[in-house]
């Protein structure tokens, strides 16, 4: 065979590769679509701003899984972008490097736990400890009606909102960590060189010239953890409580789309019902999709 | 003003600096050369302790600078470092703009209005003869500009922090000779106001522009002493050769 021939193989073939990745993204997205149908032309807008959810006479309205699923990742991104940058500029910046060394592969330990054991750890662990040592404390402390109250009022059982997202924090923290210590690396070392020989502090490096050198990337970064949080079904499902309501508080019980879908797939005996769990899964794709996007175009922005 | 006495350097186990010892003169420019791997940098990068990002790198002996012991473990090297500025052999603008790169140092020393700042940014520029050329775009990135102008950004941002002492690790060596020219310009003007140390290649940039000349031969102080002397009788063989230029 020629070697213009072969080339163009392999190039035909790297360009099938690709277009097999879009037909299945756009099969994908169809399915969601047509599947969930049904379900959306019967509820209407009302299946995006209602939190009735009852099988059992056929109406769905997925307002409570949907922000269930936005707040838990959302909550999630909070907890852990600070404890992820903590890590990544010890790993980078201070520790001498045995330890960094040492720290680095703990780190990668925990992105290796299965998402289904963080679940089981949450709720055999996690849960009661937080229902006994947070929730019940501040239940009693709290004055009917008074602000913290409303904030906090749930059942003490510990699978709530707030449980969820702390089991979430600690799933993408490992992802968001390592990748914002490969950015931090990456600055080049006279660029550290300089900052500190104009006499700045190891935190002045950090807000002024590592943080905005890595910042594009960085953005990056954590709409990957967002991502995964958003889409992460079996530890929050464990945990979040699964109610379908509109969640009254913090520590109130709650669903996400994932949790959803995953508990009910099994039952869905209804056309209607199955339809529904389609027309869920088409919101979180287009939730993910938007997050992802919105990354793109931050990106975007910034390069000038 | 700083004076070096008895420096050791390590690299992990191996050591760079012997014994090396250097006395530095206010308001003059000395010059280290030496063929690559002497030490110069490294003694250069003793006097601002910018070694110390690095764990495997250590300095024992004394330095001397106003009269405190600047090797003493209690030494606060932020305030160190802005009393003593660096400018690298590459030149490193920070990613922001030009006027950004030269405030940034000196926010981190004090606050300062809006209007000072634009002062003090325009006299530093006007001090590394870089003024003219920038002038209308103070505001866009300092990536932009050519190495020349990059690497005299980098002095004009050392300058405005006011300094004590100005540390330049061969500044020119990634310049082309109309900057290099530019460059010496500037330094030879900002003597008056800064003692400066200056490590280099060339020479003839030495020569030009040094009061007393330092050189250095595997990790030792071999001569030092008025640049006038050292260039037109040297002492010693080595400096003999180096300077006849049978060293790379």
């Amino acid at each position: 065979m020629k070697t213009a021939t072969r080339d163009r193989l392999f190039e035909a073939a790297c360009c099938a590769a690709a277009m097999v990745l879009l037909a299945a993204m756009a099969g994908l997205l169809a399915a969601l679509v047509w599947g969930g149908w049904p379900a959306l032309h019967r509820a209407g807008l009302t299946f995006l701003t209602s939190d009735v959810w009852d099988p059992a006479h056929d109406i769905y309205g997925a307002a409570g899984p949907i922000f269930g699923t936005l707040a838990t990742a959302v909550l999630a991104m909070l907890l852990a972008l600070p404890l992820a940058l903590g890590v990544a500029v010890f790993l980078t910046e201070l520790c001498p490097p045995p330890v960094g060394r040492a720290i680095g592969i703990a780190v990668e330990l925990l992105a290796a736990i299965p998402s289904i054991v963080y679940g089981m750890w949450g709720l055999f662990v996690l849960a009661p400890w937080f229902a006994a040592h947070v929730q019940m404390p501040i239940l009693v402390a709290a004055q009917p009606g008074s602000l913290l109250d409303r904030l906090f009022a749930s059942i003490p059982n510990g699978a709530n909102i707030c449980t969820a997202s702390l089991i979430l924090a600690v799933m993408v923290l490992p992802y968001m960590a390592s990748i914002f210590a490969e950015l931090l690396r990456s600055v080049p070392i006279h660029m550290r060189e300089a900052a500190y020989g104009m006499g700045a502090t190891s935190l002045e490096v950090l807000r002024f010239i590592l943080l905005p050198f890595i910042k594009r990337s960085a953005v990056g970064a954590v709409m990957l953890g967002l991502g995964r949080a958003l889409g992460e079904t079996m530890a929050v499902t464990f945990i979040i409580g699964n109610a379908h309501g509109f969640p009254k508080s913090l520590f109130d019980s709650g669903s996400t789309i994932a949790s959803t879908i995953a508990n009910e797939f099994a039952e869905a005996t209804g056309d209607l019902h199955a339809s529904a769990l389609m027309a869920l899964g088409l919101v979180l794709f287009i939730i993910t999709f938007t997050a992802l996007t919105g990354a793109r175009l931050l990106i975007g922005r910034e390069i000038h | 003003m700083i004076d070096v006495t008895g420096l050791d350097f390590f690299y992990g186990q191996q050591q760079a600096l012997h014994g090396v010892d250097l006395p530095v003169a206010r308001g003059q420019i000395t010059a280290l050369i030496g063929p690559s791997g002497c030490g110069k940098s490294t003694l250069l990068r003793s006097l601002n302790r910018i070694y110390m990002l690095y764990h495997a790198q250590r300095a024992q002996g004394r330095i001397l600078f106003e009269g405190e012991n600047i090797l003493a473990p209690a030494t606060d090297l932020a305030a160190l470092r802005a009393r003593i500025g660096m400018v690298f052999q590459r030149p490193t603008p920070f990613p922001m703009s030009i006027h950004d790169n030269i405030a940034f140092g000196v926010q981190l020393q004090r606050r300062v209005s809006r209007r000072e700042m634009d002062e003090i940014v325009e006299n530093a520029l006007i001090r590394a003869a870089l003024w003219d050329e920038v002038k209308d775009k103070l505001h866009s990135s300092g990536l932009a500009l050519s190495g020349g102008q990059q690497q005299r950004l980098c002095v004009a941002r050392g300058i405005a922090v006011q300094p004590e002492v100005l540390l330049l690790d061969e500044p020119a060596s990634a310049l082309d000779p109309l900057s290099t020219a530019k460059l010496e310009t500037a330094l030879v003007d900002l003597k008056h106001s800064f003692t400066i140390v200056i490590v280099t290649h060339n020479l003839q940039q030495a020569a030009r522009i040094s009061d007393y000349t330092g050189f250095m031969l595997g990790g030792r102080m071999v001569e030092f002493g008025h640049s006038t002397d050292v260039f037109v009788k040297p002492e010693t063989q080595a400096l003999r050769d180096y300077v006849t230029g049978r060293y790379g």
